[in-house]
């Protein structure tokens, strides 16, 4: 700011700029040319002839997804968890947040809540304990598999805790005074102080639900009944072993239309639509959340 | 204070192991009723779970799915049960998922799928699974039991242990030769002659020579005539392998990618030999006449069908059905295309092809399933009444259409295919039959047969339709070679074994493939010299586990 | 009668956490059975600790346990240096719109799945990809990104990177507002360029959250990223690509060795919870925060 005028800042800010134009391109570019393969011809696809821009521009790809029943049933499925795992987490994340801010005197049994709370989050007993577990409650094949087993997020909790800390303690001290419930003074008090904080803490629940796979991978064992992402893991095939181990035409027929590169590349595209319509919430929330988070003194 | 807090610990511990006791007993099986009556009329409808191997694409019509479709509804409704699938997933990683997952709350379903020897065998020491003998002697049929023995007891033997069928094998017959499909339109305009004595078979060089010709010829003006391609894998595990060198490799003796025996019964890795040399240097000697193009080595399968859709080569390796599934895509661009597939043979005038798996899937039956008789009953349904009997078909007019409309055969409650070992060639010889006068349409065994028949008639009659051209090329063409071949006793079978995946093979047999790859390609492409690469290929090969797996794999068959 | 009162708020998530978290650790037993399904917990054999013992005869460890710290070890490093110079670059960016459209751009991947991300990846990079046309286009040797041992653990880590980096200069970039602006003045009057106020200045403001991030990021040095892996690994770069956590799937879920990945598993959340807990000691002695 302070000698921008000479020659070697204005060199030196232009080589900042051009740096920096090109970092962010190499982040956007692959995205593009996935767009750019779902609206390109397969021929055209097939040969590497897409870059950024559509070659041979068609709809084809999307008309496709327009009629295809297992990638809206996937997708429904999905948006139904998103919500639902929404409302479960944010209703027992924020009462225990709350709890938890609360001083030995106030809630003698807080520390071992805490205890149990972190070592929870630091120590699991792996796949298949939980497997049998959920089995055994016959939960699996359902949404509730996909939703119940992180119905509460504890490092959502803790960041939680973190920012009802932060408030100040006149307000709730005041209710208190005026006799009312801790559950009033949660609702009434802390809660609509929170608005941006639990916005944070809903879009962790919202990126975290929609873009996982692995549970659908485990608890559904039906592919009518994948979640979005595991149906979209599900489609990467490996052609040549396909082939290799094949033993009727019919199956190598399935095959080549499903090496359909555009299609997928439209299904890859259709499936982050929802994430990019919450994304300028995500970029305000989660990233000022983020900073909060960590710089704070 | 502190005994408060123990206290607690206490009881939530108690509560965690009661809770957990509860969930983990859950799952118990239940002993209740009942002595079981097999006959279906008689009994009460039975519940039974499959673990269903899955496909992508299956082509169901709308509103049917894995659960309930056609065929289900068929077994459900002739057998008098209820059919629930316990998973459903696609081959490969995430069906075996599923198998272990249900293995590890230690209840399978009733009936599933598995796909290899070594789970059956795992499943049997684990005492999971049921012995299926007495069930398969009572209820099997006999034309299932004809098809099983059509494998001269290679196919039931690899069910058994210690003397218990312990799995219902698939049966894969043998696919025979890799076919030379020559462009005939080509050939005809260019004025060639190709076999000229009529025997259907050519020798490497004979093709040579046609390819050289089209290449000189180019009969479409294409901008880059190619003799002939091949994928960039080189060579195929299956004796049919499609742009692969195996028709050439077989010629000379050299079987890659398979395991034998030579006449002292020293085990031998098929890729490892001289022979393997031979073929290699004969690819050679292609790529260096120009006649293979120089992008050998980067080929797929996508570009080689476009090299022939463009009109670039006419000559092709691959399997009899081909036809169905890429060579269509040249009759589809171009109405003139018309091939003719040959076989390559050895100087002693043989055609050299290698014996199949012939049971590389099973299907297993729970321990505690009540009625067991059920898979066997299962069995005769799809595999004997479903094939033979045109009333099942009558009263099930959706089950034909699945079959017409070429819904997948994964529908099925068992994904598995069970025919004899010469079934290609015996329903041909009825669709040959019937095409050409001596026989009628009624007498093809099998709807997909028929639907052959009338697909290729219809074409004759002038429809140009793709389907027709299709069925003629991979029927009566491909198949007719194939039992042209078996007719005139030319073929030459040699009978690999198919080991079972040893310990070193699951960490190291990955590797070595691509070892495998990456060097012939270089000594086919000239990158390397062709004694000291290959030599220096067979050195690594057995230094990086080949020959480890070799001495494991002696043991396995001298055990079993 | 307040006291009392906070316990409704507990139990209810509590509730979910013992039935999901604290229920299946009892299955950690297995990691000292021969567990046997069709016996379960309480019937199959208890083997003490010869899972473990087998584990550090095994080859694989050795090779598995390598790959997962160098991988993690080159994203955090690779992955901090980049964060920080871009945040530091970015800085310098004084058009509010440019730096805004930059700022959106580079944080999107951080929000995208594997699975999609993967899938673009594979896309470009597979042998018959775009990136490799390229490669040929330019005359030079195709490089086998997906498939190749030499290559496929620095493809992994300049994936990781690439979508990562823009998210994590969002603290960098907080720190560096945060420095008081009459440092930078003050080094600007005793003639400082723009360099030595970047390694003056700048960097030494922004240590503390370097050194936390430092602390942070070492905690998760066992887990290389299974998500990322699983959806761009084959048994060819087994040798240089599988890690832990994909190690403990394959072995112990689809390889059905029950006891031997719960072993494997539970010694890795032992070591992952030591590194957590040390980890915590030192930020709070350092800079006086908890992570948690």
């Amino acid at each position: 700011m302070i000698d921008n005028k000479s020659l070697g800042s204005r060199v030196r800010l232009s080589v900042i700029y051009l740096l920096v134009i090109i970092l962010g391109l190499l982040c956007l570019m692959p995205l593009i040319n996935i767009v750019a393969i779902s609206f390109s011809g397969s021929a055209a696809v097939t040969a590497n002839r897409v870059g950024l821009v559509p070659v041979d521009f068609t709809l084809m790809a999307y008309e496709r997804i327009l009629e295809d029943g297992q990638f809206w049933r996937s997708f429904a499925i999905s948006v139904a968890r998103v919500l639902i795992a929404l409302i479960i987490n944010l209703l027992l994340v924020i009462p225990m947040a709350y709890a938890m801010t609360r001083t030995k005197d106030e809630f003698r049994f807080r520390d071992i809540y805490m205890n149990l709370l972190i070592f929870a989050m630091l120590f699991n007993g792996g796949m298949i304990p939980t497997y049998i577990v959920v089995k055994n409650l016959h939960l699996l094949n359902t949404i509730w598999a996909l939703i119940l087993p992180g119905a509460v997020p504890i490092f959502s909790v803790i960041l939680m805790m973190n920012f009802f800390r932060g408030l100040p303690a006149a307000l709730e001290e005041a209710a208190y005074i005026d006799g009312a419930s801790p559950l009033q003074v949660l609702l009434k008090v802390v809660v609509p102080c929170s608005k941006p904080s639990i916005a944070t803490i809903a879009l962790f629940s919202i990126v975290g639900s929609w873009n996982d796979f692995f549970g659908g991978l485990i608890y559904i064992q039906k592919v009518e009944k994948y979640p979005i992402m595991t149906y979209i893991q599900s489609l990467s095939i490996n052609l040549q072993e396909l082939v290799n181990g094949a033993a009727n035409s019919s199956t190598l027929q399935n095959v080549s239309e499903l090496s359909n590169r555009n299609l997928n590349a439209a299904k890859i595209v259709v499936a982050v639509i929802p994430l990019l319509m919450i994304y300028p919430f995500l970029q305000r929330y989660l990233i000022g959340g983020m900073v909060m988070g960590a710089v704070k003194e | 204070m502190r005994k408060k807090i123990l206290r607690s610990v206490l009881s939530t511990g108690l509560a965690c192991s009661v809770a957990f006791s509860l969930v983990a007993c859950g799952g118990a099986a239940t002993d209740t009723d009942s002595q079981s009556v097999s006959d279906p009329e008689e009994r009460e409808k039975v519940s039974i779970t499959l673990g269903r191997q899955t496909t992508a694409n299956p082509k169901f019509p709308e509103g049917d799915n894995y659960e309930d479709n056609a065929y289900i509804r068929m077994a459900e409704e002739e057998l008098n049960i209820d059919i629930t699938d316990a998973f459903e997933a696609e081959s490969g990683d995430d069906y075996n998922r599923q198998v272990s997952l249900a293995l590890s709350a230690g209840e399978i379903p009733d009936m599933m799928k598995v796909a290899s020897k070594d789970e059956v065998r795992e499943l049997y020491e684990n005492d999971l699974i049921m012995d299926l003998t007495k069930y398969y002697d009572e209820y099997a049929s006999d034309y299932v039991k004809e098809l099983y023995d059509s494998f001269e007891g290679r196919a039931l033997e690899n069910v058994t242990f210690d003397g218990m069928m312990m799995a219902i094998p698939a049966t894969a017959s043998d696919p025979g030769t890799s076919m030379c499909w020559i462009r005939q339109d080509w050939v005809d305009g260019l004025g060639l002659e190709v076999d000229g004595d009529g025997d259907r078979c050519l020798t490497v060089d004979e093709v040579r020579e046609i390819a050289k010709a089209f290449m000189t010829g180019n009969p479409e003006n294409a901008e880059n005539p190619v003799g002939m391609a091949f994928d960039i894998s080189l060579t195929s595990q299956g004796s049919d392998g499609t742009n692969s060198i195996n028709a050439i490799a077989y010629s000379v003796g050299a079987y890659p990618r398979h395991w034998y025996t030579d006449e002292s019964g020293q085990l031998i890795y098929g890729s490892t030999t001289e022979q393997m040399k031979e073929a290699l240097s004969i690819v050679r000697g292609l790529f260096e006449e120009g006649i293979v193009d120089e992008q050998l080595g980067t080929r797929t399968w996508d570009d080689i069908t476009s090299l022939l859709t463009n009109g670039q080569t006419g000559v092709v390796f691959g399997s009899w059905h081909i036809a169905d599934w890429l060579l269509n895509n040249v009759y589809t661009l171009n109405n003139n295309a018309v091939f003719t597939p040959y076989a390559v043979v050895s100087s002693e005038g043989k055609v050299n092809c290698t014996h199949s798996n012939s049971t590389g899937e099973f299907v297993v039956v729970s321990k505690k399933c009540k009625h067991p008789e059920l898979a066997i009953m299962i069995l005769n349904l799809f595999y004997d009444d479903m094939v033979n009997s045109d009333e099942l078909l009558e009263k099930y007019p959706e089950v034909n259409d699945y079959l017409n409309t070429g819904v997948d055969g994964t529908a099925r409650p068992f994904n598995i295919e069970v025919k004899s070992n010469t079934y290609l060639l015996d329903e041909y010889s009825k669709l040959k039959a019937a095409l050409n006068g001596t026989g009628t349409k009624e007498d093809i065994p099998t709807a997909e047969e028929k639907s052959n028949y009338d697909a290729i008639t219809a074409y004759n009659n002038g429809t140009g339709d793709v389907t027709g051209w299709c069925k003629i090329h991979s029927r009566t063409k491909g198949v007719d070679l194939l039992s042209y071949l078996t007719d005139k006793g030319l073929y030459n079978w040699v009978t690999p074994i198919y080991p079972e995946t040893t310990n070193t093979m699951e960490t190291n047999w990955a590797n070595l493939q691509t070892l495998e790859e990456e060097s012939f390609i270089k000594i086919v492409t000239g990158a390397v010299d062709i004694d000291e690469g290959f030599d220096t290929f067979v050195k690594d090969w057995k230094a990086q586990g080949g020959d480890t797996i070799a001495s494991e794999i002696t043991e396995q068959v001298t055990n079993n | 009668m307040r006291k009392k009162y906070y316990h409704f708020f507990v139990i209810p998530g509590m509730l979910f956490l013992l039935v999901f978290n604290y229920i299946p650790m009892l299955g950690l037993i297995m990691a000292f059975q021969d567990f046997v399904p069709a016996k379960g917990l309480t019937g199959s054999e208890f083997v003490g600790l010869q899972h473990f013992v087998y584990m550090f005869n095994l080859p694989d460890i050795g090779r598995v346990i390598r790959n997962t710290i160098v991988i993690s070890l080159g994203k955090i490093i690779i992955g901090m240096l980049l964060a920080i110079a871009f945040a530091i670059l970015l800085n310098e960016i004084r058009q509010k719109f440019l730096k805004s459209s930059i700022q959106t751009i580079v944080y999107l991947p951080h929000f995208l799945s594997w699975v999609v991300l993967a899938a673009v990846a594979v896309n470009l990079f597979n042998l018959n990809g775009l990136v490799n046309s390229i490669l040929t286009g330019f005359g030079l040797e195709r490089i086998n990104f997906l498939g190749d041992n030499n290559v496929f653990r620095k493809f992994i880590i300049g994936t990781d990177v690439w979508k990562e980096f823009g998210y994590n200069s969002v603290v960098y970039l907080a720190a560096i507002t945060g420095i008081d602006a009459g440092l930078h003045e003050a080094a600007a009057i005793d003639g400082a360029g723009w360099w030595r106020r970047i390694l003056h200045v700048t960097l030494p403001g922004m240590l503390p959250i370097i050194m936390l991030m430092t602390a942070m990021n070492l905690t998760t040095i066992l887990s290389a990223g299974f998500d990322q892996i699983y959806n761009l690994y084959s048994p060819m770069v087994y040798e240089s690509g599988d890690v832990l956590d994909t190690y403990v799937y394959r072995i112990g879920l689809v390889g059905r060795q029950y006891s031997f990945g719960t072993a494997v598993g539970l010694l890795r959340s032992v070591i992952g919870m030591a590194l957590m807990v040390s980890a915590n000691k030192l930020t709070h002695s350092l800079t006086g925060q908890r992570i948690y």
